[in-house]
């Protein structure tokens, strides 16, 4: 299900998988595919991202079966089986995953067939069988995770309860993606635990292949992955925890920190020692500048998980005064939208923001620009500048799509990025 | 005979290629002797499809909205107009700064089996809800082109719905042609069809529709509507950062030019036919040689032959004791061009300028064109290997691996990542074009090649994705001939 949208966040299936793939070292998509689809599925998630692209392979340097009118109209196939050949003697990845664009699907061709003729000669070439106008870079994120549990993740492989898989943030799609998983992997080192991120520490294909392994999935996301995590424990006996939204500042920090614990049934004095020295870490901080950020009315546009966190450490961390959150991508599932709505509105001390759920640019707009109660910060995406400049609100850049900022490893998750947030909103007029 | 109508599909036109590995000498012998023969390559990497090139041409028109009739993921490169939208408004001064209205039908399973007429009505119907624009594009996609939707007959119903809306339907689906530019000729094709609509209006004195594409920056409009209004001429600067005032303005020019080769070179042709406008069609004003060749191409076509050579005599006397300086930190490097076909052409022109030697050239397209580029290369350059290519960086790390360039101008990416000092003369943002450009590119060019320290530094920490072993083999091992 897809809706007319006007000035959309993200791209297609293929963007998602795209982000994925080339967040994972020495992976290597092969498009069968129109011959704009590399590009146009880059530009949706790694160029609006915050400029930063894979290095392995993305955009015109992935290789592509190009499909023109010739293919469309007599099948591709011939053209994808020279294309998977040519990547293979001149590609040194680990992995080749096909893609499925739009043409592809809708003329039919048959990529399982032509990919196993190179799996069955022991080559790792898995296809990957979702045209892109199935869906959204979310379903993009979970259709490459369902394709590892169902092709590439091992069975058999000797449990490490000290092992945790990490899922729910889409690399390359949030902006702070890489940065948010180093803070993570930070904090759940700290407790003892070997971290899985995927996407960070030069983990590759092997990680996955291995990663039935971990003693428990942890989902950081308010609604994604709920079918890849019960596929996951049905078919490796990992069991997940949903961490039901981004956790900014000491508090919701520390929430994360006790739920894995408890999962996990953490040593108690080892995990009281970790909470103890981070909240004092940030403390430390926030105890140095007091008063000095002006009180703020604030309002964000965001994708769901980070628009908890920011949601959460502003009106209860740092008491400013939230009034309106605009989740701005697509969700459809009311159980999940209510998830949503509960971590947002279940505040402390302040009074809960007006929640929407929001993908259209113009209803974006419409309901700032009507919003009567006053808003004095708007955190949102460069397409929610223009409104923020219209009613002359202080606009922080801090979600998707992102192109007037360049981000590596800064990130707003956890005990550190909240001190890095409050940086950002900083503001001396 | 009866006129045949170009379909916008660059391949449409004969001896023509895209895929091609060769040298300066040999492809301008074999090419004089119509030797050339359509190719493919049995392996490649990712393309620009046309749509991008359609979309991004109108996406700064004023008063419009932008409705893509495809699947979400289509719209991503759009980001590119969208920015380039944005920073333009800045450096022209606007304080609120807008988003283009950009409205994708989001074409899914469901309309793949029963069509997606309703979701473009949806489109268009909000987008005269909500803006009441004067125009409203529609652009195709793959999708919607194999599952069959007629847009032109759905948008002339809607046209008779909406009456205070211009809707012009485009004609880019990505799978139709491996040359970007297509897209350009699909976004005229369509504003000569439903917005010239062949009616010819007074002329105006004086008046030039000078062409540009969404990578020309303000601070190069500024320095062509400088140059053309020294020859006594008012610029209809078009379709970039322009408006329906100004494209009905078209026919009214007592002459055409263009700031980029593949930009409106097919469109300018039509409006000599269809509203009698001379054109210029030269090489993109980059570098002092091309800036003359462009300048004198449109005075020639407005009679201004004998003043041009006084403005080009003042310019020179200004310019060309800085470009000296220039030169002398420049002289004798050897290079490698990668870009598009106006900017490669003209990088490679622009070197001679500072005294410097190509060894390689990527360029997307072969023609008539590129030919009289290359011949007039041939007499400057001993030898250099040319590689049909759009970009193919592959192919590229090969050559500039096996060519060991001191410089490689073009998108930095691989190059850099092989230590070699890189530069570019694509600045959407800063100046590139005409006298004054030439001065800040020449000292960036200078400036940077200089200074290699990143490029070599990267080198040694990062690798590229190929195996060692692509680098022993011939780099056009993948090009066969027969293709599409």
């Amino acid at each position: 299900m897809s809706n007319v949208m006007e000035n959309p966040k993200g791209g297609c299936v293929l963007a998602g998988i795209n982000s994925v793939l080339g967040a994972i070292d020495r992976v290597c998509p092969i498009y069968h595919s129109g011959p704009g689809c590399c590009m146009q599925t880059t530009a949706s998630d790694q160029g609006q991202s915050g400029h930063k692209s894979s290095c392995f392979v993305s955009a015109v340097s992935i290789p592509s079966s190009n499909m023109l009118e010739k293919e469309v109209v007599f099948g591709g196939t011939s053209k994808l089986r020279s294309t998977i050949q040519g990547a293979i003697d001149i590609i040194d990845a680990d992995a080749y995953f096909v893609l499925t664009g739009c043409t592809a699907g809708i003329i039919g061709d048959d990529i399982v067939s032509v990919t196993s003729e190179f799996s069955e000669k022991g080559i790792p070439v898995y296809p990957i069988e979702t045209p892109g106008f199935a869906g959204d870079s979310n379903l993009g994120y979970e259709t490459v995770w369902n394709t590892f549990i169902d092709q590439v993740i091992e069975t058999g492989v000797p449990k490490d309860d000290k092992l945790v898989n990490i899922f729910g943030i889409i690399p390359y799609h949030d902006p702070f993606w890489s940065g948010a998983l180093e803070e993570i992997d930070r904090i759940l080192s700290a407790l003892g635990l070997k971290v899985n991120t995927f996407f960070t520490k030069g983990q590759g294909i092997d990680t996955i292949r291995k990663c039935s392994g971990a003693a428990l999935n942890i989902v950081i996301s308010p609604w994604l992955f709920t079918g890849p995590a019960k596929k996951f424990e049905k078919k490796f006996g990992v069991p997940y925890i949903r961490i039901p939204g981004m956790f900014v500042g000491a508090t919701d920090t520390t929430r994360f920190v006790r739920s894995v614990a408890s999962a996990l049934n953490l040593d108690d004095a080892l995990v009281e020692s970790v909470i103890a020295r981070e909240e004092r870490y940030v403390y430390n901080y926030l105890e140095q500048a007091i008063g000095v950020l002006s009180w703020k009315r604030f309002a964000v546009v965001s994708d769901a998980n980070n628009a908890i966190g920011f949601t959460r450490y502003l009106a209860n961390d740092y008491s400013f005064t939230p009034v309106l959150v605009i989740i701005s991508e697509p969700v459809f599932r009311p159980e999940d939208k209510e998830r949503i709505i509960k971590e947002i509105e279940d505040l402390e001390y302040a009074r809960p923001p007006k929640v929407l759920f929001l993908t259209d640019q113009y209803e974006i707009n419409k309901a700032i620009r009507e919003e009567e109660q006053e808003i004095t910060l708007l955190i949102g995406s460069s397409n929610d500048r223009e409104i923020a400049l219209e009613k002359d609100i202080q606009f922080i850049l801090g979600s998707f799509p992102m192109s007037e900022r360049l981000i590596f490893n800064r990130t707003y998750t956890g005990y550190r990025g909240s001190l890095t947030f409050t940086e950002d909103i900083y503001d001396n007029n | 005979m009866a006129k045949v109508t170009y379909s916008g599909v660059r391949e449409s036109k004969p001896g023509r290629l895209n895929d091609l590995g060769s040298t300066g000498k040999e492809v301008s012998e074999n090419y004089k002797k119509g030797c050339l023969k359509r190719a493919d390559r049995s392996f490649a990497q990712g393309l620009q499809c046309q749509q991008i090139n359609s979309m991004a041409a109108l996406m700064s028109l004023e008063d419009s909205v932008f409705i893509s009739h495809s699947p979400q993921g289509c719209v991503g490169c759009a980001i590119m107009a969208v920015d380039m939208y944005r920073v333009g408004q800045i450096h022209r001064g606007v304080r609120l700064v807008k988003n283009p209205r950009l409205i994708v039908t989001n074409i899914d399973q469901k309309s793949v089996v029963f069509g997606g007429e309703a979701k473009l009505r949806e489109a268009v119907r909000k987008a005269v809800d909500r803006y009441n624009p004067k125009l409203a594009f529609v652009f195709t996609s793959c999708a919607s082109g194999i599952i069959g939707d007629d847009i032109d007959a759905i948008c002339e119903s809607l046209q008779a719905e909406y009456p205070d809306t211009l809707l012009v339907p485009i004609h880019c689906e990505g799978f139709k042609s491996k040359i970007c530019a297509s897209g350009f000729d699909a976004a005229f094709i369509s504003i000569n069809k439903y917005i010239l609509k062949h009616q010819k209006i007074a002329k105006e004195e004086g008046l030039i529709n000078l062409f540009a594409p969404t990578t020309v920056s303000y601070a190069d409009q500024k320095e062509m509507e400088r140059m053309l209004s020294l020859l006594g001429a008012k610029v209809n600067y078009i379709p970039f950062y322009s408006s329906l005032e100004k494209i009905r303005k078209i026919p009214a020019a007592q002459a055409s030019t263009s700031i980029c080769k593949v930009f409106a070179d097919e469109f300018m042709k039509t409006l000599e036919e269809d509203y009698d406008i001379p054109y210029s069609h030269t090489v993109m004003p980059i570098g002092i040689r091309n800036t003359d060749k462009w300048y004198r191409g449109i005075a020639k076509v407005i009679g201004k032959e004998k003043e041009v050579e006084e403005i080009i005599a003042r310019e020179h006397e200004r310019i060309e004791p800085l470009v000296k300086k220039i030169r002398d930190r420049l002289q004798g490097k050897r290079v490698f061009i990668c870009g598009g076909t106006g900017r490669s052409f003209a990088a490679a022109a622009l070197i001679d300028d500072f005294g410097m030697e190509l060894v390689g050239l990527e360029t997307p397209t072969y023609d008539d064109d590129a030919q009289i580029d290359i011949e007039y290369l041939n007499g400057i350059h001993k030898d250099f290997v040319i590689d049909i290519a759009n970009m193919q960086p592959f192919e590229q790390v090969n050559l500039v691996n096996r060519l060991k360039p001191d410089a490689f101008i073009g998108v930095p990416e691989w190059a850099a990542k092989l230590g070699v000092p890189t530069t570019h003369v694509l600045d959407g943002k800063r100046p590139t074009m005409g006298y004054d450009g030439l001065l800040f590119l020449g000292n960036k060019i200078a400036d940077q090649l200089e200074n290699p320290g990143f490029n070599k530094k990267l080198a040694a920490h990062s690798k590229l994705p190929y195996k060692d072993s692509w680098y022993e083999e011939n780099p056009f091992k993948y090009i066969t001939e027969g293709g599409n």
